[in-house]
């Protein structure tokens, strides 16, 4: 096993090599790596500002390739850091390639909440896994564009809706400021930060403990839960379903062209 | 011709004809109010509104969330079917202005929205202000010019998709964000101020000029193009020096820039480049040309 980091990491105990590289070099690290197992050409001296020398990297490589199944499992220290989804994509990358000399898959390894989940569902429904837009009534992909942070930080959104997540506790400072300014609905079994700056709270059953459903393993196997316990709570998805038949009764009962025309609209994303 | 006559008119821009107004002058939108939710309006090109009279203008639909809104509820408008429009006000909300125009003009006073000229594939634009992310993305033909800043994505292609900019330029006064040139595969894209990290991000062939500091990873992944920068970059391990020389195209470049409005660009240098290959992670054919004597190492 080996063990890439800024910093020594409990894993570092357990692993046989540990690289430790300078922080925000990840891209320049993964790059030159893509480089060298093809063979081709880097240059030494601007790759020892990653902390790394090219003999480790090479080293690295020979044992990529003598591997029979090797694969690379990436957190949030790549993820979140300087270039953010092009470290990822670099990662998702070099997997690919190494696949040209051995078996190799490269994994993030996901947070709470079951994102995987989410990005699985939304994937299979709408062809994206977030970042998603539906004001035309269908799904537009744009990260940056529609992704909820950006829309937050623009303050491109007049109402706002949290589900499994607590961007209160997690976001940039402006991102919280409109949380405040806007009408925001926190779906929480807990109070989370985001509830304590919500406009309204609405107290859920825990899903998976308390509420059925399927939850989505980090490799995307989806697994069914039954509920241990009872919840006098409602379920999410049962929270959800009234608010939408009581926004679409009072749509409809208002027969505006503009409802309508918002009710179509409602009528193809559903 | 006077400076101040050369920013109005601003000539010819790279191919991207400046029409005049003709017989029809052009059309006026005032845009009316300081908006908080984006509004999306592709009908604020040429093409859609070059052939209507003003009342079919007025009732142009406009999408605010996900309601459709007549264009008249945003707008007042002055002139009719003319292929040259003006607008006016604090359009940064407003998004799409320009999308997939093929021909006419666009002078913007103020700031504009996202994806400004997208698609587009003959005409103008010229932006006496900001403009936002995704400018000119996608792009085959035509010019854009803002004297102001612009957002990241600049020219890009976007996501999933294997192709930016494909042709006409791009001129930016200010600075730029993240990405600029992303997949771009033909044209020019000139930034006279600084730029953010991953310019010209797998960039497939054109010319990005960065007259400013750039930021982190610059070429990253470029297969095939050519980046200049006038100031020191940080280059990755994937890019290579090949040679320091003098490339006749630099000097011409300069001069065509200079006659479209762009303004001096900043310290002559002698037009000696240092020239890296790279990305060398992938094709390996692309080069960016250092000009500045301190990255000499």
């Amino acid at each position: 096993m080996v063990v890439v980091d800024v910093r020594r990491t409990p894993s570092v105990r357990v692993a046989d090599i540990f690289l430790q590289i300078r922080p925000g070099k990840d891209f320049e690290v993964i790059t030159a790596l893509r480089a060298l197992i093809k063979g081709r050409r880097i240059n030494a001296e601007s790759l020892a500002e990653t902390g790394l020398t090219l003999e480790q990297l090479q080293d690295l490589v020979d044992r990529m390739k003598r591997a029979r199944f090797g694969a690379i499992f990436f957190g949030m220290g790549v993820t979140m850091t300087r270039g953010k989804y092009m470290n990822a994509s670099a990662l998702l990358t070099l997997g690919v390639e190494m696949t040209q000399f051995t078996r190799f898959v490269a994994m993030p390894l996901r947070g709470h909440g079951n994102v995987t989940g989410a990005d699985a569902v939304t994937t299979w429904m709408t062809a994206y896994p977030f970042g998603i837009d539906f004001s035309r009534g269908y799904p537009r992909y744009n990260p940056g564009e529609f992704t909820a942070v950006d829309l937050l930080v623009r303050g491109d959104v007049d109402a706002v809706m949290v589900l499994a997540a607590d961007p209160g506790a997690t976001m940039p400072g402006p991102a919280i400021d409109h949380l405040k300014r806007v009408p925001t609905i926190v779906l929480d079994p807990k109070i989370t930060h985001t509830s304590r700056l919500a406009r309204v709270h609405i107290t859920t059953a825990p899903t998976g403990i308390c509420a059925p459903g399927t939850v989505y393993r980090m490799d995307e196997v989806p697994f069914q839960l039954r509920p241990a316990l009872q919840s006098p709570y409602p379920t999410d998805e049962q929270v959800i379903k009234r608010i939408q038949a009581m926004i679409n009764a009072r749509l409809s009962s208002r027969r505006s062209p503009v409802a309508a025309d918002a009710l179509q609209m409602r009528g193809t994303r559903d | 011709m006077s400076e101040s006559a050369a920013k109005t008119e601003s000539t010819i821009l790279f191919g991207g004809s400046q029409e005049k107004g003709g017989a029809n002058g052009s059309v006026r939108l005032r845009f009316k109010e300081v908006l908080q939710l984006p509004l999306e309006a592709e009908v604020l090109s040429p093409d859609v509104v070059g052939s209507l009279s003003r009342d079919e203008i007025l009732k142009l639909p406009v999408l605010l969330g996900s309601r459709r809104f007549p264009l008249s509820d945003f707008f007042d408008v002055e002139g009719e079917r003319s292929r040259c429009l003006e607008l006016q006000g604090n359009l940064a909300k407003v998004k799409l202005i320009g999308h997939g125009m093929t021909a006419g003009s666009i002078v913007i006073h103020g700031n504009a929205g996202m994806h400004l000229g997208a698609s587009m594939s003959g005409g103008s634009i010229i932006v006496h202000g900001n403009a936002a992310d995704w400018l000119g993305a996608e792009m085959s033909g035509g010019a854009i010019h803002v004297h102001g800043n612009a957002g990241g994505q600049v020219g890009a292609a976007y996501r999933g998709s294997l192709k930016g900019m494909r042709g006409g330029a791009i001129l930016i006064d200010g600075a730029a964000g993240i990405e600029v040139a992303m997949r771009m595969r033909r044209g020019l894209i000139c930034i006279r101020g600084p730029v953010g990290d991953f310019a010209g991000l797998q960039m497939r062939g054109g010319t990005l000029f960065l007259c400013g500091k750039a930021g982190i990873r610059t070429g990253a992944w470029m297969s095939r193009g050519t980046i200049i920068a006038m100031e020191p970059l940080k280059l990755l391990p994937t890019f290579i020096y090949a040679c320091t020389y003098e490339p006749d195209f630099v000097r011409l470049l300069l001069r065509q820039l200079r006659d479209s409005g762009m303004p001096d660009l900043g310290p002559k240098w002698n037009y000696r480049v240092q020239r890296y290959s790279g990305d060398t992670s992938g094709l390996g054919k692309g080069e960016i040309l250092v000009c500045a004597p301190a990255a000499l190492q």
